[in-house]
């Protein structure tokens, strides 16, 4: 990419590479590494990774604990079939339509938190 | 039933099932024409090494998650999806939830790591994370075996489609995909596909969504029935029984933690520039999912008062296709059909071809050293052993049969990744004992499924991922513990570069 280029690219074969290492390259800062590879850093990251993970965890069984909640109270309440909505029944609205803004609601509160856990370690690390 | 639909000399009533052969030609024209020339498009602005690889760091998330939407919505979703509400009513819509909500577990555990560790395929992760070239071995067959697994329906699907808009016989569907597949993949490569594959997706809506207004707009105006007054949701045309509940969990389990293991869904996010991003882009692919499942689902609820008689027919899943003509009729139905049809063929198209894409690379590198001949070598045995497995087995209901590859997926690939991006412990051993035991375990299930047939005394076996799934995370761990002597010095580093973002 650095080098000079002729006006029309040329093109040119490409390889896949052998292994992911090649793959990945080195991009990574030196100043990265090290806080890595430190103590410190390495403390950092363990936190990262571990507070990365209980949001997962507690966004993934929020979500689940909805979703598999539908099929078991409908199960325990088979009267919930006949209330209908505009001809509608119910069970079909909540699994037709229902659970699609929950999904995508679940989805932005991940993004949002997991981007700000992402932030508080980059500060910590530039701050070192 | 399933022996009426296919299977080389099915008899089928014609009246029933027919289009206009010149729709089903015109419609395959229009596709074939459009990848073409989006692909030359594609091409022209991808000349370098650098494009190659990259070339959707270039590309905006929008653009990035229609590609991803193009190549995930499948023969199962297009048409899957509203025969199976054909045929079963409200328990069918767990497989849009499941197959959309995938990738809310895809986003939450996977998306971000994943595109940081810098792997462009499952086998290369394992390599990377374990240290372990018979690990690489052993992701890579079941891959490979996955891969293939999911062609197959989409063939099927390809079959159904040929042969009610064009009347030609089963097996030209098929071979007409493997081949423009083929064609594709071993002239251009990936170079342009991403353009392509996001046009499908745009494509494969409208194909949904314009045909839907129509039929609403004709139905209100004619004072015929929507919802027949709510019939159109309790009437029962299921020829089998209704779901259990634990089948029902089982199934979603499958689907959820399925969709992060499959292998085309994953070269897609490696296109993306940082981990950030990934994740900014899976949130645009939920919304594109969540829009595009409310269509299927229109036009099954719609099939189950106007085309009822297909459940019978064992064709249910031409639903989509025929809806559009028995409900305008005329010129307007000829065209929708025509435009439907044009959206079935994306589907099977963007699919195999991106399962094509993905495999090929994968047995490149694994047996011709990642050579340009090895790649075209592979695209065609990537695509050669599905159709022959398709054109040698009768289809299931297509969303059926997606949905065992999802299980068989969630018990091998998943565990491996979600245990090898978040827990240090793993090891080689414990990731092998643990996909093999899943292998095993869901596709004996499976096999065995397909031998006993699918009643309701046999839930475990035709709906095993819930058992399947913690099986073979428990193995894994358990072995992994065990072992705990061979965890990979670079483990450390290797989590770190997976979690830590990129810097500003």
């Amino acid at each position: 990419m650095t080098e000079e280029q002729p006006v029309v690219p040329r093109r040119v074969r490409v390889t896949a590479p052998r292994t992911a290492a090649r793959a990945t390259g080195a991009s990574f800062p030196v100043a990265r590494e090290m806080a890595e590879q430190s103590e410190v850093g390495q403390l950092f990251v363990a936190s990262l990774i571990r507070s990365q993970l209980r949001l997962a965890l507690v966004v993934a069984a929020g979500f689940l604990v909805i979703l598999i909640g539908i099929p078991v109270l409908l199960a325990l309440f088979p009267a919930i079939d006949g209330v209908t909505v505009l001809t509608v029944p119910v069970p079909w609205l909540l699994l037709g339509l229902g659970i699609y803004p929950l999904v995508i609601g679940c989805a932005v509160l991940y993004v949002r938190s997991a981007t700000r856990n992402e932030r508080r370690f980059q500060d910590l690390v530039d701050d070192d | 039933m399933t022996d009426l639909m296919t299977g080389p000399g099915a008899v089928l009533d014609d009246d029933l099932l027919r289009l206009s052969p010149a729709i089903g030609y015109t419609a395959l024209v229009l596709v074939a024409l459009s990848t073409v020339l989006i692909g030359i498009y594609g091409l022209r602005i991808s000349r370098t090494t650098g494009d190659f690889y990259v070339a959707s760091r270039t590309v905006r998330p929008w653009w990035n998650a229609s590609a991803i939407g193009g190549e995930y919505l499948s023969a199962a979703s297009f048409l899957g999806v509203a025969g199976l509400i054909l045929i079963s009513g409200v328990d069918a819509l767990w497989f849009p939830i499941g197959y959309t909500a995938g990738y809310l577990m895809l986003l939450l555990f996977v998306a971000a790591p994943l595109r940081r560790s810098g792997a462009y395929t499952i086998p290369d992760f394992a390599q990377a994370r374990l240290d372990s070239l018979l690990v690489r071995r052993v992701t890579s067959l079941l891959v490979i075996l996955i891969g293939w697994l999911y062609i197959v329906p989409q063939l099927h699907g390809a079959a159904l489609t040929v042969r009610v808009t064009t009347g030609l016989p089963p097996w030209a569907g098929p071979l007409a995909v493997v081949v423009v597949v083929c064609l594709s993949v071993v002239t251009g490569g990936m170079r342009s596909i991403t353009f392509v594959q996001a046009f499908q997706y745009w494509l494969k809506l409208t194909a949904l969504a314009v045909p839907v207004a129509f039929m609403l707009f004709r139905l209100g105006d004619a004072g015929l029935p929507v919802t027949a007054g709510g019939s159109a949701f309790t009437a029962d045309l299921d020829t089998t029984a209704d779901a259990s509940l634990y089948g029902t969990i089982s199934l979603v389990i499958a689907l959820l933690f399925g969709t992060l293991g499959l292998p085309h869904v994953l070269v897609r996010f490696y296109t993306n520039p940082d981990g950030a991003s990934a994740r900014r882009t899976t949130l645009i692919v939920l919304g594109l999912l969540s829009v595009f499942y409310l269509f299927p689902t229109v036009y099954g609820i719609l099939g189950r008062i106007h085309t009822p008689e297909l459940a019978a027919a064992g064709a249910a899943d031409a639903t989509v296709l025929l809806l559009p003509g028995r409900i305008l009729g005329g010129v307007t139905g000829d065209l929708l059909s025509a435009l439907v049809t044009a959206g079935a063929f994306a589907a099977f198209l963007s699919t195999t071809s991106g399962l094509v894409v993905s495999l090929a690379g994968v047995v490149s590198q694994e047996f011709f050293q990642g050579s340009v001949r090895g790649f075209r070598t592979a695209a065609l045995l990537s695509a050669a052993v599905p159709l022959g497995i398709a054109l040698l087995t009768d289809s299931l209901a297509l969303a059926g049969s997606v949905g065992s590859v999802f299980a068989f997926t969630a018990s091998t690939i998943c565990p491996l990744l979600l245990l090898g991006i978040w827990w240090r412990g793993l090891t080689d051993a414990g990731a092998i004992a643990g996909m093999l035991t899943g292998a095993v375990s869901c596709g004996g299930a499976i096999a065995a499924t397909a031998v006993v047939g699918a009643g309701d005394r046999w839930v475990l076996l035709s709906q095993p991922a819930l058992w399947t799934v913690p099986t073979a995370f428990l193995t894994m761990v358990l072995v992994s513990r065990a072992t705990a002597g061979r965890r990979p010095a670079s483990t450390s580093r290797v989590l770190a570069r997976l979690h830590t973002p990129e810097p500003r």
